[in-house]
């Protein structure tokens, strides 16, 4: 029961090195387990260090990379290293690395999409096959195979998690094969943000002969006004027109739809995404266009967030002083880098799997978790 | 009664020209009323409230003849023995639609504008009207039409003519609920769970039957008593279901009292599971949604609630409650009391003074009855108002439920499904100087007293159920999860 409340934060609190209890049972002694407790304790040292290292650079080695596959693919090579031989251990230094590097960023919200459904993927495949394994209890005191075995569900278990990878990232291309249809002659798409999935998606578009314009509203809180390197560059076949945010209202006239990509995707539909991600939607609903978010499913997170501040955003910072330059670089804007998008402000949703309505999004997760 | 008869005789005689076709539409509404009133003819004898009724009902025909000397006709209706009669004795042209009770007041304005007063003019019938009919609702029938097919029976409120299989607790359970001691989905559904396993327990097999099919039948009557005091909630639907498919299962060649006793397992189990755990799982996630500082916004009560607030206050959060609430049964009294008692802020209002408490509150937390399976919110009259304000607001508006109230149905509007109750609960019952008190006797005058309403779905944000929360679009996905775990 208690499972069912509130899966997410299940296994949390487990610190990974502390021997298990259950494992008190079998015939090793004290001193077996004060060494592995150090020996652990030093990986764990190590690795702790290296987890977040690895998470940014695989984000870096690949422009393409999302931040959910890239905490997906770091935990993998964690777990591809680290020397655990219990399951419930396994997820119990699951979670703490998770948390480790949920807490190394600004924004986890992204992030943890990832990473809970790769623990909830590893718990319900761990599930699924032979129900003899996870042998915490009387499993090791059998004998010597069954180390053996749980090197084999260790095995399953990586290169499950790889697959899941592997089709995180095949999703993209299904989103823009599913979203370029969206997108006839003569249309005219607004976009903002740097979302590479909206990017494969007008790729996808320009290389099946479309021709639509593009509007792209710029950050104005960055210095540079150029276009991301995930969206193509202004062409012939592309005529682009660069936007600030101040234009959007008067320029959505001649837009014929508005889309965008997506951090997360929370349980009532609503979207993560970019600042000024929400006032777009609410302009675009005010002028009728639709809005259509591409993201893949893998971005589904359970949380459910009730107004901008359940986002992790901090109250309005006011200033009693005129001076200049306050704005930009304080630690509280990184942290505001993100708004939620209701559900009533979008039009569907597009992933890999089709094209959905903002409702069906909490069908979608509890699918996943049940 | 033997003046039942002859009165319609004669009022088929004073409609001269389609005597048959009036006896036509009065037997065929009959036979449409009888479905309804499936107790009365499992019932042979009346109880207490009825022949009470039936005098008073005698008595109010005497005055209102004594009042209408004008009438043509000798006798005036007689009232007949169930109320959906009555619907049909003052008015002759049934067939009209429109002419229906919802449209008496129409009529009766139509009616005084007109050349001749004393003749019911039917509204668009072909047909010549009668010509010597009264109208003459002298006796007027005080269900109100729209809710006719609410009424049923009258709510039990003795024990009497119960069966002699009911169980001493179960008949006892009845009545409490018919008196709302017991009161509340969650109450209810747990006292009849417990009131089940003393009948499970004091239960045996007769001979040439097998446990799984004759206890069945034998709770059948004892839901049937308990229908007759008030009707099920949808939590006791659900548990019901769960219990006869559970002893359904039971292997007939198991000894009776292992069988017993694992029934009784069973339903423990399923009040722990379903009820007291999936109550302390959304206590605590509902808490998370309260953050220092809050107001929260109640109506009415709801354990549930109760017990979130209660959590949010172990767990430190400082906020306050307002507690809206509203007649007749002001159960948002004892939510309001519980709460101050605990240490809480809390400020008590009644629902008419809800737009003005909204601006003071930064989220409104409501229980459920039921939530049906288009997402709608299918709770105490009043909150359906609570929770369109809060929108107006844009407050977020959070539903505590727990899955067993989850109902497969689905309801577009609070008409088809609800519960009437008895209309003297909105009486206020220690003055005795309220003008209502004599309302039984006042033509034209009806009283209703609906139990529940229904909240559209757009004005609920988040329904938290020990599942997680979740947007009340996916309230059937969760309820067929449910049914199948």
């Amino acid at each position: 029961m208690t499972e069912l409340v509130a899966p997410s934060s299940i296994n949390l609190s487990t610190p990974p090195s502390t021997p298990k209890p259950d494992s008190q049972s079998d015939g090793k002694s004290d001193f077996e387990y004060s060494t592995f407790a150090i020996t652990s304790l030093k990986l764990l040292l190590m690795v702790l260090a290296s987890i977040v290292s690895t998470y940014h650079s695989l984000l870096s080695s690949d422009p393409l990379l999302t931040m959910p596959v890239a905490a997906i693919e770091s935990l993998i090579l964690l777990l591809s290293h680290s020397p655990s031989s219990t399951i419930s251990e396994t997820l119990s230094l699951l979670a703490h690395y998770t948390s480790i590097l949920k807490s190394s960023v600004a924004n986890p919200i992204a992030l943890s999409a990832g990473t809970d459904l790769f623990q909830r993927y590893l718990i319900s495949s761990l599930q699924s096959p032979q129900p003899t394994y996870p042998g915490n209890r009387g499993g090791r005191a059998r004998g010597g195979d069954t180390t053996d075995d749980f090197q084999a569900i260790r095995h399953h278990l990586i290169s499950n998690g790889r697959l899941f990878a592997a089709r995180a990232k095949e999703a993209r291309s299904q989103i823009a094969h599913v979203a370029r249809q969206f997108i006839g002659d003569g249309t005219t798409v607004l976009t903002y943000g740097s979302s590479r999935v909206v990017g494969a998606v007008l790729d996808a578009a320009l290389k099946s002969d479309t021709c639509f314009k593009l509007v792209y509203v710029c950050d104005t809180t960055t210095t540079s006004t150029d276009m991301p390197p995930t969206l193509p560059s202004p062409s012939r076949e592309l005529p682009i027109a660069i936007i600030p945010p101040s234009a959007v209202a008067h320029a959505l006239s001649q837009v014929s739809m508005v889309m965008l990509g997506a951090e997360g995707v929370v349980e009532n539909g609503g979207i993560i995404s970019g600042m000024g991600t929400y006032q777009l939607g609410v302009l675009a609903k005010a002028a009728g266009k639709p809005v259509y978010v591409c993201a893949e499913s893998h971005k589904f997170v359970r949380i459910f967030p009730l107004s901008q501040a359940d986002v992790g955003g901090v109250g309005l910072q006011f200033s009693e002083s005129a001076a200049k330059g306050q704005r930009k670089g304080s630690e509280t804007d990184e942290k505001r880098r993100i708004d939620y998008t209701p559900p009533e402000l979008i039009t569907a949703l597009i992933t890999e799997s089709g094209v959905h309505t903002p409702e069906s999004v909490s069908e979608e997760l509890i699918k996943i978790w049940y | 009664m033997n003046t039942e008869v002859p009165p319609m005789g004669q009022e088929n005689a004073a409609a001269g020209s389609t005597p048959e076709k009036v006896k036509e539409t009065i037997s065929s509404s009959k036979a449409k009323g009888t479905p309804k009133l499936g107790e009365d003819l499992k019932e042979p004898e009346l109880s207490k409230a009825e022949l009470k009724k039936r005098s008073k009902a005698e008595k109010a025909a005497r005055r209102a003849k004594e009042k209408q000397e004008k009438a043509t006709i000798g006798q005036p209706d007689v009232p007949n023995h169930t109320q959906q009669d009555q619907t049909i004795a003052p008015e002759p042209n049934m067939r009209n639609p429109a002419s229906g009770a919802p449209g008496t007041k129409q009529q009766k304005r139509r009616r005084s504008s007109t050349a001749n007063p004393q003749r019911q003019i039917p509204i668009r019938t072909l047909e010549p009207p009668a010509p010597t009919v009264t109208p003459a609702p002298k006796k007027d029938n005080k269900n109100v039409a729209l809710f006719s097919h609410l009424y049923g029976h009258s709510r039990r409120s003795t024990m009497a003519g119960a069966g002699k299989d009911i169980h001493p607790a179960v008949a006892v359970l009845g009545l409490k609920m018919s008196h709302y001691i017991i009161c509340g989905s969650n109450a209810r559904c747990v006292a009849m769970l417990l009131a089940f396993i003393r009948v499970i327990e004091s239960y045996s097999t007769p001979p040439g039957n097998s446990l799984p099919r004759h206890l069945t039948t034998h709770l059948s009557s004892q839901i049937e008593y308990l229908v007759s005091c008030r009707p099920l909630s949808v939590s006791m639907g659900n548990a019901i279901r769960w219990l006869k498919v559970k002893i359904s299962e039971v292997d007939p060649d198991k000894p009776e009292e292992n069988a017993k006793q694992d029934l009784c397992e069973g339903i423990d189990g399923f009040i722990q599971e379903r009820i007291t755990v999936a109550g302390q799982a959304i206590a605590t996630s509902a808490t998370e949604r309260i953050q220092d500082g809050d107001v929260i916004l109640t109506f009415a009560k709801s354990s549930t609630i109760h017990q979130t607030l209660e959590k949010a206050l172990h767990h430190g959060k400082r906020f306050k409650v307002i507690v809206a609430d509203s007649r007749p049964l002001f159960e948002g009294k004892a939510l309001a009391r519980q709460l101050a008692n605990l240490g809480i802020q809390v400020q008590y209002c009644l629902l008419h003074a809800i737009s003005h408490v909204i601006k003071e509150a930064t989220k409104v937390l409501l229980g459920a009855h039921a939530m049906t399976s288009n997402g709608r919110l299918y709770s105490r009259c009043g909150t359906a108002l609570v929770a369109m304000t809060a929108k107006e607001a844009h407050l977020p508006v959070i539903i505590c439920c727990e899955s067993v109230k989850f109902s497969d149905r689905v309801a577009l509007d609070s008409i088809v499904l609800n519960e009437v109750a008895p209309p003297d609960e909105l009486l206020d019952s220690d003055e005795a100087g309220s003008p209502l008190s004599q309302w039984k006797d006042t033509p034209n005058l009806q009283l209703l007293n609906l139990m529940y309403d229904l909240t559209p779905a757009d004005y609920i944000n988040m329904v938290i159920t020990e599942y997680g929360s979740l947007p009340p679009s996916s309230v059937p996905v969760v309820h067929s999860l449910s049914m199948n775990t």
